[in-house]
């Protein structure tokens, strides 16, 4: 008993430096394509290892009450937990993780309780600008999480489950990934992808240029640290869910950076040439074809 | 273009008796009236000669004559003519009369020149601040507020030169093989 | 913790070469140098080789650059920017306007030496400076944080009264709220 506490303990700590990491790497070469494609030579690719130390040494942290001071713990919370249940290799030995049937359900639930949290933390500031971000970003999620939960809904129909390790089980045995075997919720779920990682053209919510950063507009120093590292553990936590639904999972570790590195190139390649969408037409374009592309796999999934 | 401005000077002098003409080349006329047909004759432009733009309103502080002198210059889309309209306001006690029926944007223009020249508008709304913040000294456009000496007052007075300063047109010179010329020899340390 | 000399300088080290090489400067031109801003962070003169990044709010900013001449219409609002912002901060001055007056020496409304309102780390000369004299003006920042010089607030907190008194003395209605440090 205590010793599988310790092995839990152990995977959790191991499953978050990695996801850190990887993620703070990925960040900064988001940052190094962009500066190519636009011509010039960019940061390097540590760049944001550097930024996250900078934030942390900063001497003083001012907030504005409890409410606020606890904004960033409630993203960190979610990232960690999402992080927790998505099986990061194929075999539970090396990262085990707390897998139960019905978690896909409770995946869904927790990825959006942190932005909740982190509204509620903006909103003690009183500063108007947090306010009107906080509200974009609630309605940009209300724009993509309909054709993700119905990418989702058509998988647990076709194949009879609401467990991660299910599917990537049935992935093992047919031979056949699920990117294959159910298209039509394959290009659903990477439309919805474009609104979770709110890189051009959906990032209208945290845009310096627009409404001075939005929520995190009263945040400085630590904070922003907290908000920064829960953010890259989130966007790794998001990729190798995709990994592992889609693509069959990982056998071992460079396996499993390459697939998500192909995955985050797709926003990230897309961002970069488009200009940025308005909250009514964001949403207005999530429920458009992407929802169209949902509903044709919930068809598929309940007649063929 | 000289039919045009042979038109306009012949309608502004029938109507208004007091308008005097000064014709320039080009495609600009200015006339020169009484402060008190000022609101008229802006009107008469305005209406019916299709002069519907107002560009600018100007001031110039005549120290000597102890006066100012407003300029109005309007413009015309159809003609494509500009018409200046000059009046004198008495220095001492400057009072003048609001256009702003006429022309929404008079209203800027008026304050500017109130707040900078002190010349007062009957009948201006919204007469707070507008460019200087917690001003009480004299309106610093005039000519006879003595703006070097104020900042030497308030700000920091620029220390003198260093004695091994170098003109760096004479550096320059030197390198080339020019001569300075002699209208900017005045200029030189 | 183990709180000697070493481990102290060890953690100066590894801090002060992360602040050097991620500079946050703030998106705020002050004054008519700001022209000179948009081409040092685009594609010819890149700063972003540097780490330097545009910053939206006083909370998120380490550098605050006061581009060119500051009225006292500016000069309040500067001064609540100023201590809105986290420690450890830069101010670096840009072109003659804020060495000593430069073209506006003369002028009723605008102030001649920063260095009297604000703590200055660096000054870059010029009129406007060119981009790569505004990469140089960086990188002599970058010396100096190396070499743990560049204590403008801390100058800012101890000598707090001096400065106000010069900045009442030309603000005559002060309306500003305390700020917690």
């Amino acid at each position: 008993m205590m010793e599988e506490i310790l092995h839990y303990t152990w995977g959790a700590v191991v499953s978050f430096v990695l996801a850190f990491s990887v993620g703070i790497t990925f960040m900064g070469l988001n940052r190094k394509v962009t500066a190519r494609v636009q011509n010039r030579i960019g940061p390097p690719w540590y760049q944001n290892f550097i930024d996250v130390v900078k934030l942390y040494s900063k001497k003083s942290a001012i907030h504005h009450g409890t409410m606020h001071h606890l904004g960033p713990a409630f993203l960190m919370v979610s990232s960690v937990m999402s992080l927790l249940i998505i099986p990061i290799l194929n075999d539970g030995k090396f990262f085990p993780n707390l897998n139960f049937q019905g978690d896909l359900i409770f995946l869904i639930y927790i990825m959006t309780f942190g932005p909740l949290g982190m509204a509620l933390g903006a909103g003690q500031t009183g500063n108007p600008n947090s306010a009107i971000g906080v509200t974009r970003g609630l309605a940009q999620m209300a724009g993509f999480e309909i054709p993700w939960v119905m990418a989702l809904v058509a998988l647990m129909i076709q194949y009879k489950t609401t467990s991660i390790v299910d599917l990537m089980n049935i992935q093992a045995e047919t031979g056949r990934w699920l990117m294959f075997s159910s298209p039509f919720a394959f290009i659903a779920a990477i439309m919805a992808m474009f609104g979770m990682f709110r890189y051009a053209p959906f990032d209208i919510v945290g845009a310096p240029a627009e409404l001075a950063s939005g929520p995190m507009s009263e945040n400085g120093g630590k904070y922003l640290f907290t908000m920064m590292s829960s953010g890259s553990v989130f966007a790794f936590a998001k990729l190798t869910l995709y990994a592992d639904l889609f693509l069959g999972g990982a056998d071992n570790l460079p396996e499993l950076v390459a697939k998500t590195f192909v995955l985050y190139m797709i926003p990230v390649l897309y961002g970069v040439v488009n200009p940025r969408y308005r909250t009514e037409q964001a949403v207005r374009w999530f429920w458009g074809w992407p929802s169209f592309f949902g509903l044709l796999a919930i068809l598929q999934a309940s007649f063929f | 273009m000289e039919e045009l401005k042979k038109k306009i000077t012949q309608k502004i002098t029938d109507h208004f008796a007091d308008a005097a003409v000064k014709k320039y080349e080009g495609n600009r006329v200015d006339f020169t009236v009484k402060k008190e047909t000022i609101p008229a004759i802006l009107f008469f432009l305005k209406d019916e000669m299709g002069y519907n733009h107002l560009s600018h309103i100007s001031c110039v502080d005549w120290l000597e004559e102890k006066e100012f002198e407003l300029i109005y210059i309007v413009w015309s889309y159809t003609d494509h003519l500009k018409v200046f309209v000059h009046t004198r306001v008495d220095r001492e006690n400057a009072v003048m009369d609001n256009i702003d029926m006429i022309w929404r944007q008079a209203n800027t223009y008026e304050r500017e020149i109130k707040e900078m020249y002190g010349i007062h508008f009957e009948g201006l709304e919204a007469p707070e601040e507008f460019l200087l913040e917690d001003w009480e000294d004299m309106p610093p456009m005039r000519r006879d507020f003595d703006t070097h000496a104020y900042a030497r007052k308030t700000f920091w007075d620029r220390q003198e030169a260093r004695s091994d300063a170098q003109d760096v047109r004479e550096t320059i010179t030197k390198r080339t093989g020019e001569e300075i010329p002699d209208v900017a020899k005045k200029y030189s340390r | 913790m183990i709180n000697d000399k070493v481990s102290q300088k060890i953690v100066d080290i590894i801090q002060n070469y992360a602040r050097k090489h991620s500079l946050w400067v703030l998106a705020y031109g002050t004054g008519c140098g700001a022209i000179e801003i948009p081409p040092t962070m685009t594609s010819r003169y890149d700063a972003e080789r540097l780490g330097v990044r545009g910053a939206a709010t006083p909370r998120q900013a380490d550098v605050l650059l006061i581009t060119g001449y500051l009225t006292t219409k500016t000069l309040k609002r500067v001064i609540r920017v100023y201590e809105q912002m986290q420690d450890p901060k830069y101010v670096i001055g840009f072109g003659s306007c804020t060495i000593n007056g430069g073209m506006y020496f003369d002028s009723y409304n605008t102030i001649k030496a920063l260095d009297r309102y604000l703590p200055v780390d660096v000054y870059i000369n010029g009129c406007m400076p060119r981009p790569e004299a505004v990469l140089e003006g960086f990188a002599k920042l970058q010396e100096l944080i190396q070499a743990g010089k560049a204590d403008g607030s801390k100058k800012y907190k101890e000598n707090l009264e001096w400065y106000r008194a010069n900045q009442k003395e030309v603000i005559p209605v002060w309306r500003m709220p305390e700020f917690n440090w």
